[in-house]
């Protein structure tokens, strides 16, 4: 399909773990990764218990993820420049150092696990029955051994991989040092051309205050320009310094760290953990705090998210007293203005959450959201609790406001009918997996997940005459999500459940474009 | 076909505060033997409340003010509370939403399963124990002995709704009334118990009330409809009448706000306004704030019921004029 269309939210092999007890936890989210594009209204449909409200959070970082990735293109990095970026370019050494540690305990482990195996077959080679005792218990250590040696080549090349993502395959760099000078160097640039942005956009309020006063100062306006031009010439001088370090050490002399490093796939491999937009899960609370002004969210109950004692204006108008510094009488305008825009009536600022019907409630929290200068909206089951007619109003409303704001929807839900109209593009999950993501018109017509096949014969249909067919009805329930299926998590309730489905996951495959299917039945070639 | 249920001209009223208020505004129906009859509307309609209404169970501030509710032949708006005590349950069982509020989390599943067999039906603790188990296989539990010793909070929302539906119709009563009880579940598990009810309704040939908001679940469960509006009917038909020829500007407009999945350009239409608060007084047909077609005489008069067809019967002056024609 069309990869012009800019990224909005990349998430890279997102994992959420619950902890319940010792050793026990809910597994929420499995290597979930997939692209959001910008403008787009992307839906996620699944069974209570799937993930999907989990996944809202934690892109939002209201839940800190376990492992994985969300990586935010909606902000470049010279504009935010989140202060983990200088961490971990003085961690590049560490990581490499490390995973060179691992691997060579690794092959020590390995060394032991050599002179056993020689033991073992001497013993095996006698077979009397001591030395059938005294070989299972060397059997027994051999394999710990082997576990052990495998645990530890996983961690070096986690080391590798967290590495990887400041810098891509350059982490392998025999002279790392340099790299990182020059990656440190772009990042100063960085941190300069964020200061003067910041310092461009107090000049222009400044500017646009005057402005409104009547009073437009010519000098402020070239300082602006200076302060633009400072910018410009930071943020090229950073790329030109990462530039360099790619031109000049890319593929070239690289450590033989583990013995994978010179294959050029894993490089590869590599590289495309290199993270070119904001890794959500890095920043500190009060850079994600900033961020929030531009990832919002609206909840399933919009009774439970309003203050009952605070009349509506003062809700929707917290969001300005806390982000922002404008004047009281400035503020109530704009309160105005978000009333008038979702629907309500400006009478509606005195009045209190109880005298609101439910749809209304739900039009006050959209205007929270969108308060500020919004681009990405998580919206949890948002329209779910309204009646249809209303329903129906709420989804005109959101439609018109994405187009208006250019915002993108993250929409979470339930009612396959509604994403059906609602979504440009569509996730099926289960048990905390993707299972398939397509465009809504293609999932509709060619369901190719046996699970989205019986989850849409599900839907009861707004037909009648045609005897409702009960074969493809799902049995059972969802399985807890503490101790998930082995292999395929739907395996237990799917009717084309084969013997390669209980002992392998399956991986995500494009079967068409733009088609993503994870089921063993499409991962043949 | 027996009726076991005829309700006729029932007004039921709430007190707020020192007024009362009408919430259901005379509500006729039937329901014969072996029949679903859907009750649809949205939140605030009645729904719920002709539900009580029937059962008794309306909170101290309600009170049925007129109408009659036979059930069986036996009117019941005269009954002492406790004779409808004895009809609870016996003759009458109800399912409701959330399953999990409605079993004790205290009791075992076969202690709340046998209770209403041994109270209604007179059976010992053993033969009770039996019936109740055949019971729990009927709504297709697997290994029921032991799920009769578990408790609630052991099984999961599909399974509480099928131990719900069990439960009521182990008693055979002649009225089911199933008020949302496929709402809180997922579609998957809907689809099972919806395909469940089916088949326990034919097996003992009960009259079905099934409220609900959800018109694909109307579609596949009804045999008739009752659409409800701020408790007036506004039209009733035949499942078949209501679906390919809904006549009530406001079943129209129902059916354009849902979203259809099997439609691929459906534009999703709302219906302007807001639905009304039981305190409104507002004159006429009730609908005429938020109707397209409403006339001066909409909002002075209370349209009159008008069967179409056989069977199908709607509440509009629109439709009535042009019926005449």
């Amino acid at each position: 399909m069309s990869d012009e269309r800019k990224v909005l939210l990349e998430l890279k092999k997102l994992k959420k773990y619950f902890p319940v007890r010792r050793g026990v936890s809910v597994k929420a989210l499995e290597d979930v990764s997939f692209s959001i594009y910008e403008g787009e209204k992307f839906g996620v449909v699944g069974e209570s218990g799937c993930g999907k409200s989990t996944l809202g959070r934690v892109i939002l970082q209201l839940y800190p993820q376990t492992s994985g990735a969300c990586i935010y293109h909606g902000r470049t990095l010279d504009e935010m420049c989140p202060k983990y970026l200088a961490k971990e370019i003085a961690k590049l050494p560490e990581y490499q150092k490390k995973a060179g540690e691992f691997y060579q305990k690794s092959l020590e482990v390995d060394k032991k696990a050599e002179v056993l195996k020689k033991e073992i077959d001497a013993l095996s080679a006698l077979g009397t029955a001591k030395e059938v005792k005294k070989e299972a218990a060397l059997q027994k250590k051999l394999s710990t051994l082997e576990f052990k040696s495998k645990e530890l080549k996983k961690d070096a090349s986690r080391q590798l991989r967290e590495g990887s993502r400041t810098v891509g395959s350059l982490i392998l760099c025999k002279d790392l040092p340099a790299v990182q000078a020059l990656f440190d160097k772009a990042q100063k640039e960085t941190a300069a051309a964020s200061d003067s942005i910041k310092k461009f956009r107090d000049l222009e309020k400044q500017y646009e205050e005057g402005r409104v006063a009547g009073k437009a100062d010519a000098a402020l306006k070239e300082k602006m320009e200076a302060a633009r031009k400072e910018a410009q010439g930071h943020v090229e001088a950073a790329k030109g310094f990462r530039v360099k370090a790619w031109q000049d050490y890319h593929g070239k002399d690289i450590l033989p760290i583990t013995e994978r490093t010179l294959d050029p796939a894993y490089q590869a491999k590599l590289d495309g953990n290199y993270e070119t937009g904001i890794n959500l899960g890095k920043l500190t609370k009060e850079e994600m705090r900033d961020m929030r002004r531009e990832m919002q969210m609206i909840f399933q109950d919009p009774a439970a998210s309003l203050d009952p004692r605070q009349s509506i204006g003062k809700s929707i108008e917290e969001v300005y007293v806390i982000n922002t510094d404008y004047p009281a009488d400035v503020r109530k305008e704009k309160t105005m203005e978000l009333l008038e825009k979702v629907g309500l009536k400006r009478e509606h600022y005195y009045s209190y959450p109880h005298a609101l019907s439910g749809g209304q409630k739900q039009r006050v929290g959209i205007a929270r959201a969108i308060a500020l200068d919004t681009r990405f909206v998580v919206l949890d089951e948002s329209v779910s609790a309204l009646d249809v007619s209303v329903q129906a109003q709420i989804l005109q409303l959101l439609g018109a406001l994405s187009e208006e704001k250019h915002l993108t929807y993250f929409f979470i839900t339930h009612d396959l009918g509604v994403v059906k109209h609602f979504c440009d593009r569509i996730v099926v999950m289960y048990l905390g997996n993707v299972c398939e993501l397509a465009e809504s018109k293609e999932l509709f017509h060619n369901p190719l997940h046996p699970y989205t096949d019986s989850l849409l014969s599900a839907v009861p249909r707004l037909k009648i005459g045609q005897e409702h067919s009960t074969e493809s009805v799902l049995e059972g329930d969802v399985p807890s999500a503490m101790n998930p299926p082995k292999g395929c998590p739907f395996h237990t309730r799917c009717s084309k459940c084969m013997e390669i489905c209980t002992k392998e996951k399956p991986p995500i495959v494009e079967k068409e474009p733009g088609h993503f299917v994870a089921c063993h039945l499409y991962d043949k070639k | 076909m027996g009726k076991v249920l005829e309700v006729k001209d029932l007004v039921t009223t709430f007190r707020i505060g020192k007024k009362e208020y009408e919430v259901l505004r005379g509500i006729s129906f039937d329901i014969n033997e072996n029949e679903t009859v859907c009750m649809v509307g949205e939140s605030g309609c009645g729904k719920s409340v002709t539900t009580l209404s029937i059962m008794d169970l309306l909170p101290n501030n309600g009170r049925v003010v007129s109408g009659s509710i036979k059930l069986g032949g036996q009117e019941l708006t005269t009954l002492s509370s406790r004779e409808r005590n004895e009809l609870r349950g016996k003759k009458m069982g109800m399912i409701f939403q959330e399953p999990m509020t409605a079993l004790n989390p205290l009791l075992t599943i076969g202690r709340q399963l046998t209770e209403g067999l041994r109270l209604h039906k007179g059976l010992s603790k053993e033969e009770a124990w039996k019936v109740a188990v055949t019971y729990l296989e009927k709504v297709g539990i697997a290994n029921p002995e032991a799920r009769m010793k578990q408790y609630p909070f052991q099984l999961s929302g599909g399974l509480r709704q099928r131990i719900m539906i069990a439960m009521v119709m182990a008693v055979e009563p002649s009225l089911l009334i199933a008020d949302e009880p496929t709402t809180a579940l997922d579609v998957t598990i809907q689809k099972q118990v919806l395909v469940l009810l089916n088949k326990l309704k034919k097996d003992v040939s009960t009259g079905v009330l099934f409220i609900t908001h959800d018109l694909g679940v109307v579609a596949e469960i009804a045999d008739r409809v009752i659409i409800l509006y701020s408790g007036r009917k506004v039209e009733e038909g035949s499942i078949e009448a209501i679906f390919s020829k809904p006549l009530h500007p406001y079943t129209v407009g129902l059916m354009k706000a849902v979203p259809n999945v099997d439609e691929d350009d459906f534009d999703i239409q709302p219906i302007p306004g807001t639905f009304p608060n039981i305190t409104e007084d507002i004159g006429g047909c009730r609908f005429h704030p938020r109707c397209p077609y409403a006339t001066e005489r909409c909002r002075t008069e209370v349209p009159a019921e008008l069967e179409i067809e056989p069977g199908h019967t709607v509440c509009c002056h629109k439709v009535e004029e042009e019926h005449r024609k």
